[in-house]
C-alpha cells in the first residue's frame, strides 16, 4: 500500500479569505465593535496606511441605510477619497463579523462635480441672454430653457410655468396651436431643421397679450454636440414691426397723393403770383417753420378730435379741416408739406402709444390726409378760377 | 444620570456631513430631550492633527466616549432608529 497524502480541503473562510484577498475594491473586516481584523492590500493603498498599522485598531461600526453609503477615507497626508462603502455580515475566524467594501469613487464624484459646474455654466450663460431661449431633444421635448423665457411666460399670464419648463413637449404646443396662429407652420420649419434639410429656420409670429398685439421672431437652429436637437431663440420685434409699418403706411400715403399732387402743382403754378415761385421751392417746415408748427398743432387736434369721434361713434366736423386746408392755402402749402405734417404727427404718437391706437390714428390720419388735400386742392382752383376771371376780363 | 458626549468628525460641509449633524441634532432634542447631551463637530479639514490623534480613517464618523460602552459609527448617519440602537441610547439607567 501507498500512503496517499492528501492536501486539506480549503475550508469556506479559506475561500472567503482568498476571495477578499485579491478584491480590486478595498476590503476592511471589522468585528462587532467595530475593530479591524483583516485588510486586503487595495484597502491599504486607498487609505494609504500599512495594514500592520491598522490591524486592531477601531475603524466603526458601519451603518448604511439601503445598500451603500458613501464617506470620505482620510489620507495621512491630509488628501482624502471619496468612497462607496458596502457591508456584509460574515464570520470570521468563528466569530460573527462584518465585511466593508471600499469602492474609490473620487474621480467619478469629481466628473460629476465637473458636469455639474459645466451645466451651471451653460445655465447662466443662457439666462445673461435677453432673447427668451428654448432648447428641444430630437423629439421636441424641453430640455433647457432660461429666465427670460419663463419671464416671458408669467407676464402672459402663464401660470404653471413647468407647462412651458423642461421636460413639457414644445412641438405638442405648437401642433395644439391650431391653424392661424402660426404653430403649425412653425413646427413644420422646426422639424426641416431637426432633419437636416434646413441649416435653420426664421419665423415671425404674432402674440396677443395683456399689453396688446406683440410680434416674436423665431430662430431655430441645430443642437451642435453629441446630443441631438434644436435651439430656439424667440425675439420681441414688436418696435421694428411698428417702424416697418410706419414705413409702409408713409409710402402708401405718398402713392394715393402723387395723383392729386399732379393736378394740384398745376393749379398751383398758375395761381400763385410769379414774384413768390422761386422762394416757395423750399418745404415749408424749412421756409417757415413756425407756420410749419402750427400746422402741425391744428393737424394734431383735428387727428384726436377724429379718434375722439370714432370712439363715441359720432360724426367728425368738417368745417375745422377745410378751415386749415384754406388756413394752408394761403401760406402757399404744397401737398409735400401736408405729408410731412401728418408724417411728423404720426411719428410723435408712434412712441408712447399701444399698436391699437397707433392703428386707428393711421386709420383716421389718412382720411383726414386724404380730405385736407382736398380742401388744399378746392382753394388753389378757386384762387385759379379768380385769376383766369380776371384775366378774362382784362 | 451620566452626561452623554458625543464627537462628530466630519469632512467639510459637504451634504453627508449637513444630513449627519441634522439627524444629531434632531435625535438630540427628541430621543434625548430628557438627557444631558453635549455634542462637539471637528472639522477634520481645519483641524487634521485631532483626526489623526484619534484615529479616524473616514467621514463621517461619530465617537460615543460616554456614557459606557465606547462606540464609534460611520458611514449613512440619517437614521435616528439605527444610531440610537448602535451607540446604546438612552442609556439604561
Amino acid at each position: 500500500m501507498i500512503p496517499i497524502e492528501t492536501q486539506p480541503r480549503p475550508t469556506a473562510e479559506d475561500n472567503l479569505r482568498a476571495i477578499v484577498s485579491h478584491d480590486a475594491d478595498g476590503a476592511i473586516i471589522v468585528d462587532s465593535s467595530g475593530t479591524v481584523r483583516f485588510l486586503n492590500s487595495a484597502a491599504e493603498k486607498l487609505l494609504d496606511r500599512h495594514g500592520a498599522e491598522l490591524h486592531g485598531q477601531i475603524f466603526g461600526f458601519p451603518l448604511v441605510v439601503g445598500e451603500r453609503a458613501e464617506v470620505e477615507v482620510l489620507r495621512p497626508n491630509g488628501e482624502f477619497a471619496v468612497a462607496e462603502m458596502r457591508v456584509l455580515s460574515i464570520v470570521w475566524e468563528g466569530q460573527d463579523a462584518l465585511l466593508i467594501t471600499l469602492r474609490d469613487v473620487t474621480f467619478e464624484r469629481q466628473a460629476e462635480a465637473a458636469l455639474r459646474e459645466a451645466e451651471a455654466f451653460s445655465i447662466a450663460i443662457l439666462n445673461s441672454l435677453t432673447s427668451e431661449i428654448v432648447v428641444l431633444d430630437k423629439q421636441g421635448k424641453i430640455v433647457a430653457v432660461n429666465e427670460a423665457w419663463l419671464e416671458f411666460g408669467r407676464q402672459n399670464g402663464v401660470t404653471d410655468l413647468a407647462s412651458i419648463g423642461v421636460g413639457a413637449d414644445y412641438f405638442a404646443i405648437c401642433a395644439a396651436s391650431g391653424p392661424g396662429t402660426g404653430g403649425p407652420e412653425a413646427l413644420q420649419g422646426l422639424q426641416a431643421v431637426l432633419a437636416g434639410q434646413l441649416a435653420e429656420f426664421t419665423y415671425e409670429y404674432p402674440c396677443p397679450g395683456p399689453q396688446g398685439m406683440r410680434w416674436f421672431a423665431l430662430r431655430a437652429v441645430p443642437l451642435r454636440g453629441e446630443r441631438q436637437g434644436l435651439v430656439i431663440a424667440h425675439n420681441d420685434i414688436t418696435a421694428q414691426r411698428r417702424a416697418a409699418q410706419i414705413a409702409a403706411e408713409a409710402e402708401m400715403l405718398r402713392e394715393q397723393v402723387r395723383q392729386m399732387e399732379r393736378e394740384l402743382v398745376s393749379v398751383e403754378a398758375i395761381s400763385r403770383p410769379d414774384e413768390m415761385v422761386r422762394s416757395l421751392l423750399a418745404p415749408l417746415r424749412q421756409r417757415d417753420p413756425e407756420r410749419f408748427q402750427k400746422g402741425l398743432s391744428r393737424y394734431g387736434e383735428l387727428l384726436e378730435a377724429a379718434l375722439a369721434s370714432r370712439v363715441h361713434r359720432t360724426p367728425a366736423p368738417s368745417r375745422p379741416l377745410r378751415e386749415l386746408g384754406e388756413w394752408l392755402g394761403t401760406i402757399w402749402a404744397a401737398p409735400r408739406d401736408l405729408i410731412d405734417i401728418h408724417l411728423q404727427a404720426m411719428r410723435e404718437r408712434s412712441q408712447h402709444n399701444p399698436p391699437k391706437k397707433l392703428q386707428a390714428y393711421f386709420e383716421e390720419g389718412r382720411l383726414i390726409l386724404l380730405e385736407l388735400m382736398g380742401h388744399l386742392a378746392s382753394y388753389y382752383r378757386s384762387i385759379a378760377a379768380g385769376e383766369l376771371s380776371s384775366r378774362e376780363s382784362e | 444620570m451620566s452626561k452623554i458626549v458625543l464627537h462628530l468628525y466630519i469632512a467639510g460641509q459637504t451634504p453627508r456631513a449637513e444630513r449627519a449633524i441634522s439627524t444629531l441634532r434632531r435625535m438630540i432634542e427628541h430621543e434625548l430631550a430628557g438627557y444631558n447631551c453635549e455634542l462637539t463637530i471637528i472639522d477634520v479639514l481645519a483641524d487634521p492633527q485631532q483626526a489623526e490623534n484619534q484615529k479616524i480613517l473616514a467621514t463621517p464618523t461619530l465617537i460615543k466616549s460616554a456614557p459606557p460602552p465606547y462606540r464609534r459609527v460611520i458611514g449613512d448617519l440619517s437614521s435616528v432608529t439605527d444610531l440610537l440602537n448602535v451607540l446604546n441610547l438612552p442609556p439604561q439607567s
